[in-house]
């Protein structure tokens, strides 16, 4: 690479040479972040830290509003020992790994196609939008309607094409259920992948390209030396983001499975929003969404610093 | 520069191949919303509607005063998305370009807020928005929605500033511009891909947010789209015509935002503008 | 935890309304009978506290926000012009709810518990008493209302609504569960309207064996509180309960008697073997497509499938009381349905909501509910012969015997769960009946001492 290239855009990386610049710098910088700053303390802190005492405490609903009763890790002790807890956890960190893979899979080979095609590139930019701004409960809907094993359009289709003899029940069998899940993941958010891809390969210098073809590299090997490279700080960016929202993973479940069968669909989130506000229970409730937070941090860090080896040494 | 022919080839075969499917669902929703009831759960069902009825439309907004929540929606999107846009790109650049402390421990913060479930911070929320008296206004949803979209979106944005090079900085203030100038004039032009993404995504978390405004709004008046898409189901009935109509008019203002905008993404930064 | 032992007790209590019968006198919360599906004889006992607390309303006047979830047209709009009317002093906003029930309470017990003053009044389901009161989201009705306030009622509504000995909601229309059939299937294949669940089941089976129709009989199996309700009337037919003195006992032979014939439906192709997905909407659209001869449904599905604009079988539909298993009587059990009205505990015009109330449970409103194909719960409106031509299910009212699902303890949410999951889980085939049943007994056990997940 060349010397004239742009820093890392490395996530998490402190920026270098910050020691020369002026202190009026410092002084803007605070300053443009004043606002930001600002609206979220306001809003978020309160909920957050709230919500954190609450998991540490009985709660009991009184005419009062909330009577707060101190029971140190009682709260977590119990989630812990609840199998339906692990058995959410371990769905939902299936699920979400599967998908957020399958989506960053997809969602670059669809935005290295965008880049490639000279028409098409707006409509498809349009286009890979519905899904995304649908709202997901609704797409939810029409998933349902789609896979329903009665008068589903899926079984109309796949009978016709005599890829399956009799209807599938598509969303009331465990396997079938979670894959049927994941595509309608898949087909919702992939999109988000595409739009971050393709805006962050709208930054790469085109003259990048043309060194690389200088120096007789052909598109393989351009891809590898120029594009990925370039575009690794887009692809950490999606994939967090997108990790952060699998884990939360609720109204799909819930329209579509109810969790079910049984509970073989059933997501951490929903356990924690059906023990806060079905079963009224907002310590333990609390505890559930504290936990959920843990782990979808560490998940995040996992994927940042797995994600960093792995695109520092192909770099190299 | 002139891509080889298999590239373009490959290129166009791959996308169209997806575009289908993406379009297919969203096709048998848009037909469904035309379709009289009793032929939305024939079987076989009918690939092209033998009938086509807007009589699910004229439900949506006569019944439901569906126009109503369209510009609510409408008022809360725009204004968050605006809010949100203007905060985050100024701390985006901050953190890429500016030498402050704890950048680190700040974007850690930003996840950790991102990461927050919506559902356990809804209560205290909403505690909070009644004692400020603004439950049933715009504020109540246009405040909250600016807070937790400003974390990704100073991600993203911190993505891109990191993006141009850093020489361009320096460059401009030999030229004499300010921080403040080189933020405006040299950096957000150039970042005009980073801006359209957070912006979309602001716009589309806004306009498909359900639980606080439902929560936070409970006056028929101040409704928003998803929530009044929710009032359309009986207790056992799912009206799959009109719900899938009141979709596809909530997906027009999007739709016309990313008309309207596309220039900033797909044709991106001119070539060579981004040079060291 | 203190709470807690309270909760075992009163299940203990509740287990006498299980089953019971409209016809009967109610049991009521004092009654620690064994749940005989029609003993209870005991008389409405409501502990009031004396008159002091009473609050008299006569004049009420000030502006109130009632929280409704019908969805079915103008209904609500309807009910409140004739209120104001009658009562010009008091002026009722509407809040639109969401009808889905964990949507709705979602969004009330946040309002609530965050100390909201509205909505003064609001629409809740039946089920939902114990917890409410437990949680102190729902005012003491009978601490403000005079006794004889609740002899309005029909018999056994009021006992569902009160927790502790006190009245937490006034029923404003109940729900019941009816067997549709295709009459012209029946007439053309020389059927008689079925009386046991063997002859639904062997019916059906002949019919789509001849043709008449893809499926025989669809019913709520999805993942979900309906599949609770579904299972409890298979499960009172067969003579059993989910609790028995308290403890779950769902390791009965009932219990496997009931399930096994659940199961049996789907594997022998009766049932199409989605219906462990399907809700009410799900299984009503194969019974409006011409697709199925029997369907379990609610009373509201009676007029659906005479709207042209929904129903491909118009003209064709009979109704009748669901039926049981040969040999345990004449017809099937039903399970309570319905909605009550509650009132927010923060209220600030308390005069003026209980004055809504009144008048929402007084003939007059509940006779336009009756017109509305709702089932009145006033007892002179309920008791009223020009009921039956408002809708044929109410002529099938006397008949029906009612079981009311364990809703008395604040814990029900869970273990109405480790019901449906299980039996779901059972539907789908992936664990066996008698699993089902031991794990579901097991789960609710936990439920009911620990609570919460």
């Amino acid at each position: 690479m060349g010397t004239g290239a742009p820093e890392s855009p490395n996530v998490l990386v402190r920026s270098r040479g910050a020691s020369h610049l002026q202190r009026t710098d410092k002084r803007a910088g605070l300053s443009l972040l004043t606002p930001a700053g600002i609206v979220i303390l306001a809003v978020t802190i309160f909920p957050i830290v709230y919500s954190v005492i609450m998991s540490f405490n009985n709660i009991q609903i009184t005419q009062n509003g909330f009577r707060f009763q101190f029971n140190g890790l009682q709260n977590y002790k119990q989630v812990y020992s609840a199998p339906l807890f692990w058995h959410s956890v371990w769905f939902t960190v299936y699920y979400s790994i599967i998908t957020v893979a399958v989506e960053l899979f997809l969602g670059l080979l669809i935005a290295l196609a965008i880049q490639n095609v000279e028409r098409l590139k707006s409509v498809s930019i349009v286009i890979m939008l519905i899904p995304w701004a649908l709202i997901t409960v609704i797409s939810a809907q029409m998933w349902s309607y789609i896979y329903n094993g009665v008068y589903g359009v899926l079984n109309a289709i796949l009978q016709q094409l005599h890829l399956i003899h009799a209807p599938v029940n598509w969303l009331g069998q465990p396997t079938t259920a979670v894959i049927s899940l994941m595509i309608a993941d898949i087909w919702k958010t992939t999109p988000f992948v595409v739009i971050i891809l393709v805006s962050g390969l709208q930054m790469i210098p085109k003259d990048y390209y043309e060194a690389a073809r200088i120096d007789g590299a052909n598109s393989w090997q351009s891809f590898w030396s120029v594009t990925f490279p370039q575009l690794r700080g887009s692809i950490a960016l999606a994939g967090l983001f997108r990790i952060l929202q699998a884990f939360g993973i609720f109204d799909l479940p819930f329209v579509l499975t109810q969790g079910g069968p049984g509970t073989a669909t059933t997501s951490i989130a929903m356990l924690g929003e059906e023990t806060l506000f079905t079963n009224l229970h907002f310590g333990l409730g609390a505890a559930v969404a504290v936990s959920t937070v843990i782990l979808i941090l560490g998940a995040c860090l996992i994927f940042l610093s797995a994600f960093r080896g792995m695109v520092g040494e192909e770099a190299q | 520069m002139i891509k080889p022919l298999w590239q373009r080839v490959l290129g166009y075969v791959v996308l169209i191949l997806f575009l289908l499917m993406i379009i297919l669902p969203f096709y048998w929703m848009f037909v469904t919303s035309f379709e009289p009831n009793t032929d939305i759960s024939a079987y076989p069902p009918a690939y092209f509607p033998h009938h086509w009825t807007v009589s699910h439309y004229v439900e949506a907004f006569g019944q439901f005063h569906f126009g109503r929540f369209i510009i609510n929606s409408v008022v809360v999107a725009c204004t968050s998305t605006f809010l949100v846009l203007v905060f985050s790109s100024m701390a985006g650049f901050a953190i890429a370009r500016l030498p402050i402390k704890g950048k680190r421990p700040m974007l850690i913060f930003l996840l950790i807020i991102s990461v927050f479930p919506p559902i356990v911070v809804i209560t205290p929320l909403y505690m909070l928005m009644r004692d400020v008296g603004w439950l049933d206004s715009y504020q109540a949803l246009i405040i909250p929605y600016t807070a937790f979209n400003l974390p990704f979106a100073i991600w993203i944005l911190r993505n891109y500033f990191l993006q141009v090079p850093g020489a361009l900085f320096e460059a401009a203030k030999i030229d004499g511009a300010s921080v403040f100038g080189a933020y405006w004039r040299v950096f957000l032009p150039l970042t005009k891909p980073g801006l359209f993404t957070a912006a979309v995504f602001t716009f589309v978390a806004d306009w498909t947010e359900f639980f606080m405004a439902l929560v936070f709004n409970p006056s028929n008046t101040m409704r928003t789209i998803p929530v009044g898409i929710a009032l359309f189901s009986g207790q056992y009935t799912v009206p799959y015509g009109t719900i899938f109509a009141g979709s596809v008019v909530s997906i027009v203002p999007i739709v016309l935002l990313v008309v309207i905008f596309r220039r900033w993404i797909v044709s991106g930064l001119t070539q060579g503008a981004v040079k060291g | 935890m203190k709470h807690r032992k309270k909760a075992i007790s009163l299940i203990v209590m509740g287990t006498s309304a299980v089953a019971l019968v409209v016809g009967c006198s109610a049991n009521t919360t004092q009654s620690t009978g064994q749940g005989n599906a029609s003993s209870g004889t005991a008389s409405v006992k409501v502990n009031s506290t004396g008159s002091s607390h009473v609050v008299n309303y006569k004049n009420a006047s000030g502006t109130i926000v009632w929280a409704e979830s019908f969805t079915t047209g103008n209904l609500a709009n309807e009910l409140v012009k004739a209120f104001e009317k009658k009562y010009p002093k008091i002026k009722v906003k509407l809040q639109v709810q969401p009808s889905d029930t964990d949507t709705n309470r979602a969004t009330l017990t946040t309002a609530i518990s965050g100390g909201s003053s509205t909505p003064d009044v609001y629409m809740g389901d039946v089920i939902w008493p114990a917890q409410f009161a437990n949680s102190q989201l729902a005012a003491p009705l009978s601490d403000y209302l005079p006794k004889s306030f609740w002899n309005r009622f029909s018999n056994g509504l009021v006992s569902g609504a009160t927790y502790n000995g006190k009245v937490y909601a006034a029923p404003l229309f109940a729900d019941t569960a009816f067997l549709y059939y295709r009459k012209d299937l029946l007439a053309k294949y020389h059927l008689p309207v079925p009386k046991t669940w063997e002859q639904v089941k062997s019916e059906a089976a002949q019919i789509q064996k001849a043709g008449g129709a893809r499926y025989g009989f669809v019913w709520q199996g999805a993942d979900y509180e309906g599949l609770t309700c579904d299972f409890d009337e298979y499960l009172a037919d067969a003579g059993g309960q989910v609790l028995k003195n308290g403890k779950a006992d769902l390791t009965s032979p009932a219990a496997n008697k009931a399930l096994s014939f659940m199961r049996s439906l789907i594997t022998s192709g009766v049932t199409p073997k989605t219906v462990d997905t399907f809700q009410e909407s799900q299984s009503e659209n194969v019974f409006t497509q011409g697709n199925a001869v029997f369907l379990r449904n609610w009373s509201y599905a009676w007029s659906d499938s005479q709207t042209p604009s929904t129903s491909k079988v118009v003209g064709k539909v009979g109704v009748t009381a669901l039926p049981t298993f040969a040999g345990h009587g004449s017809s099937g059990y039903s399970t309570v349905g319905g909605w009550d009205l509650y009132v927010n505990p923060h209220t600030k015009d308390l005069p003026a909501a209980l004055q809504f109330l009144d008048w929402m449970t007084g003939t007059q409103a509940q006779s336009i509910l009756a017109e509305n194909s709702e089932m009145p719960t006033n007892k002179t409106v309920a008791d009223s012969k020009s009921l039956a031509k408002y809708s044929p299910v109410f002529a099938l009212l006397p008949k029906v015997k009612f079981v009311s699902r364990p809703s008395q303890t604040p814990e029900y949410p869970s273990v109405s769960k480790a019901i449906y999951d299980n039996v779901n889980e059972a539907l789908a085939g992936s664990i066996s009946v008698s699993k089902a049943l031991s794990l579901a007994n097991q789960q609710i056990d936990n439920a009911q001492s620990s609570g919460g997940l």
